[in-house]
């Protein structure tokens, strides 16, 4: 392993003012079982080290999975190339630390990983058998179940140590099913750190039926309709644009976010939270990668832009405090959350005369631009006349602006759902949008 | 060497030691640069290095994998043996002695990363920036990214298989923001190749490119919403080609087609697509983007003529699936890195040139959208629905390319779009994506000529 202490002696020698270490080791296990067997089965382990040290007022960064005191050197010296050519005005920061930590519980859960793996099998193989069960028109199953431990230490030369240790596990399903005219598929995740929280009965249920009810599918005509999107469809679009809450992407001038702080960006239903103490979320955290605290704030509230996400360079520049969401050399959100509204789902459906249930859109990292918030999506789902689900929908593109969307929204659900994206969203009901169909 | 040839095979043999019946080693160590520059100044210059071992070992169907990033000799050989205890059988399987291959002689650069200094990679990148910025006052901001990637693998299984072979990959990506009356719009560019430096400093125009990017943003920042509705498409040469890879190069991977998951599932020798194409999934093409001398399993890359005259060939087949389909391996196992197992994906896939002309596709279509350029997309490899959004679009009229229109994606399903492809010309050309899937994120080509397709979903904000 590194002698940390040694690296920073011969950084300071060779000239690097400041000089920050980030080691993160995890281990990983995954199962995969098809047509009622294991079909792979991993075990991995995982060491990485990012060094970031501010040489003649610049940051350099290097990261490697070769750790060992030998390459002390070569790791300084390639920090030190890295500094040299940086050109741009950002500050070079390495933080001294704020007072407190706010401890998350739960990140850690030991009964997890005590867990005998032959349970998890058994569990994933019960899966398995009710998902063929289920229905005869079931053709196809596989189901896999990751879990994955993850420890950080953030060390730097300001006197700055910091801890973290994390696990996490999560169950996929994927289904596809056929009758004589039509294939269609069905697919969730469920992610948790508590095994005693996986309903299997549920996820087959829904996984299941939400693919059976999509046999036959078809475009509809293109036109506008009323349209209600799902909290996983509405992740995905949010997963899509959350770069437009970054600091870095406004004061780039590529956020369609700029300059407006203050100003009414959505309906005032909508409510934006970026909750890093979230329970039984990998992603939570205590600090940042900078090493900054981090905390729970609104980005949006009541419809009006409240605050963009900070790390230590992009705050200085706006004169404000690091939001604590410096991550991975970039700005992320902890946990992202649209909250709940009050409207429960079934009256939310009730009150569509004429339109489209949007349970699944694709192509988020291509048919959507971050920049100009146009999108164009291919999604999937039920067309809903005078409140009452009529016939499934696919192969249809909807269309709009994203900041458009957010203030045609009429009814936000009372029930949100943990993403696949880590993005938490309820279901919520927009004016008007266009729908490409045939 | 990556690691002794001693401990690879001390390592293969405790991969067997509980009845595998397959087992494999692969090392890799890869150093890469990233280079941003935003506004022509440089933002980052991160280096990072990868090193790590990955064992698989196999019976029949059951396939288990592990991956660590200790060089330690013990580390490795507990977890060969960890992985061996999924196994439980009498009957043991020989190893037989490694016969080493000659390192991969092809796809070579000619000026290797490393030996580039990192000043001279910036030059490139601010000569690209300043042809960007200065092509249009309305450029708002150019983004560049610089990328190089010095893959080293040692591949080596029970079969007796050792290959070592060094991949080289360079990019660059300009990107470009025009921005007028509070209307943003982008348009990006993104050569590459899987050679040296060569390609970047002597053989492309990083000026030429530069000014493409821009040229794109200021066209899409002047253009119309896209009429929605189904019509006509006819997708330009280059990376037009992803429609391919996305709608029919994914299902046909062993990946989706050994689990019966593909709707190209027992259609082998049957007709899949109209009769004027053909479609070529090609790993071994001097240099390119997708280019290996083996794959990731140490097989040799081979040219795979997936669809000929519209009648499916071949599939893209990784030696494991390949035992599910009772099927040879196609030299199509690749892996974004150790910490990825192995599995069938496509290298560089290409519809091959039709019979037509640019100009007569274009003078033959009364009404339909010219997608100049395409974005990403993805498939449901279940049922073959597919996405990809167009980023420069023009309307056709009259058998005349018309305004530019923006925002529009095209939707369809893969088995569906292939009968559909109508006409192709003759300028085949090739472009550089991105590809993930269950083996991570990996370099792959697409290419076609320019064809047309009779009908398609066409998704914009104009209406209908």
């Amino acid at each position: 392993m590194l002698n940390i202490d040694k690296l920073f002696q011969v950084a300071k020698e060779k000239g690097i003012q400041d000089i920050q270490v980030y080691l993160s080791t995890s281990t990983n296990l995954s199962v995969e079982i098809f047509e009622g067997e294991v079909d792979k089965y991993e075990i991995a382990d995982n060491t990485s080290l990012t060094v970031k040290g501010v040489f003649n007022n610049k940051m350099g960064v290097y990261s490697t999975e070769v750790i060992s005191d030998e390459l002390i050197d070569e790791i300084v010296d390639t920090v030190i190339a890295s500094a040299k050519v940086i050109d741009s005005d950002d500050d070079a920061i390495i933080y001294e630390g704020d007072d407190q930590y706010e401890e998350v519980e739960g990140l850690y859960n030991d009964d997890l990983t005590q867990l005998d793996v032959a349970k998890k099998i058994e569990t994933l193989k019960k899966m398995d058998q009710k998902f063929h069960n289920f229905d005869k028109r079931v053709k196809n199953v596989e189901t896999s179940y990751t879990e994955t431990i993850n420890s950080i230490l953030l060390q730097n030369s300001k006197g700055l140590k910091l801890e973290n240790k994390a696990n996490a596990s999560y169950i996929v399903g994927q289904v596809i099913v056929a009758d004589e005219n039509d294939q269609r598929t069905g697919f969730d995740v469920k992610i948790t750190n508590d095994f005693n929280d996986y309903n299997i009965d549920e996820l087959v249920e829904e996984i299941t039926n939400d693919a059976l009810n999509s046999l036959g599918a078809q475009p509809v005509p293109s036109k506008n309709y009323e349209i209600l999107f799902s909290g996983l469809s509405l992740a995905t679009l949010f997963s899509a644009f959350q770069n437009v809450f970054s600091a870095q992407a406004v004061q780039k001038g590529i956020s369609l976010l700029k300059g407006k702080l203050g100003e009414v960006v959505g309906s005032e239903l909508i409510n934006v939270v970026d909750d890093p103490f979230m329970k039984k979320s990998a992603s939570s955290r205590s600090f940042d990668d900078e090493g900054v605290a981090t905390k729970h704030k609104y980005l949006i509230k009541n419809g009006v832009l409240n605050t963009y996400l900070h790390n230590l360079v992009t705050a200085k520049k706006d004169g404000v405090k690091s939001t604590g969401n410096g991550f991975g050399g970039g700005i992320r959100a902890v946990n992202m959350m649209i909250e709940p509204g009050l409207t429960p789902f079934d009256e939310m459906l009730a009150s569509v005369k004429d339109g489209i249930y949007i349970t699944n859109v694709q192509g988020a990292h291509a048919g959507a631009n971050p920049v100009s918030g146009d999108f164009s999506l291919q999604a999937a789902g039920y067309y809903v006349v005078d409140g009452k689900i009529v016939s499934p929908v696919a192969l249809i593109t909807v269309a709009g602006n994203f900041l458009e969307m957010l203030k045609d929204v009429i009814l936000v659900g009372n029930e949100s759902k943990m993403t696949y994206y880590g993005i938490t969203c309820p279901a919520v009901k927009v004016k008007s949008m266009i729908v490409s169909g045939k | 060497m990556l690691l002794e040839k001693k401990l690879i095979e001390e390592l293969l043999d405790a991969g067997l030691s509980r009845g595998a019946d397959f087992a494999e080693v692969f090392v890799e160590e890869t150093d890469s640069t990233m280079l941003q520059s935003l506004s022509g100044k440089l933002e980052k210059a991160n280096s990072s290095k990868l090193f790590g071992v990955g064992i698989r070992l196999a019976k029949k169907f059951q396939t288990v994998y592990g991956y660590t990033n200790s060089q330690n000799p013990e580390d490795l050989l507990k977890l060969a043996d960890d992985l061996s205890k999924s196994f439980s059988d009498d009957q043991l399987t020989k190893r037989v002695p490694l016969m080493e291959l000659e390192v991969g002689p092809r796809h070579n650069a000619e000026i290797k990363p490393q030996d580039v200094p990192l000043t001279d990679k910036v030059a490139l990148m601010k000569k690209a920036y300043k042809a960007a910025a200065d092509y249009d006052e309305v450029i708002q901001q150019v983004i560049i990214y610089l990328l190089d990637n010095t893959q080293n693998v040692l591949i080596a299984n029970s079969e007796g298989r050792f290959v070592t072979e060094t991949r080289y990959r360079v990019r660059i990506g300009i990107n470009s923001v025009a921005a007028k009356d509070g209307v943003m719009q982008t348009g990006g560019v993104g050569p590459g190749s899987g050679k040296g430096f060569e390609y970047l400093f002597n053989e492309i125009d990083v000026e030429e490119y530069g000014k493409e990017a821009s040229r794109i943003a200021i066209t899409m920042l002047n253009a119309e919403e896209c009429p929605s509705g189904v019509m006509p498409v006819v997708i330009h040469n280059g990376f037009g080609g992803v429609i391919f890879h996305e709608a029919c190069g994914h299902p046909l991977e062993a990946t989706s087609v050994a689990k019966n998951a593909s709707v190209f599932c027992n259609k082998m020798g049957t007709k899949v697509a109209s009769d004027i194409v053909t479609a070529i999934d090609d790993g071994t093409i001097e240099n390119r983007w997708g280019s290996a001398n083996y794959d990731d399993e140490g097989y040799p890359q081979q040219r795979r003529v997936l669809i000929e005259n519209g009648v499916l060939k071949s599939y893209m087949i990784d030696k494991l699936n390949g035992r599910r389909m009772n099927a040879e391996a196609t030299g199509s196992s690749r892996r974004q890195n150790y910490k990825f197992a192995p599995t069938s994906r496509m290298s560089n896939t290409y519809i091959d040139n039709g019979e037509s002309t640019f100009d007569e596709i274009i003078q033959d279509t009364k009404y339909g959208l010219f997608a100049a350029k395409l974005g990403g997309g993805s498939v449901n490899p279940g049922n073959g629905d597919f996405n990809f959004a167009v980023m420069e679009g023009y309307m056709i009229r009259d058998g005349k390319i018309a305004e530019p229109v923006r925002g529009a994606s095209l939707v369809g399903n893969g088995a569906n779009i292939l009968y559909k492809i109508d006409m192709i010309a003759n300028n085949l050309e090739s472009a550089r994506g991105m590809c993930g899937s269950v083996s991570g994120s990996i370099p792959a080509d697409v290419g076609q000529p320019t064809l047309r397709v009779t009908e398609i979903t066409v998704g914009g904000k104009r209406g209908a």
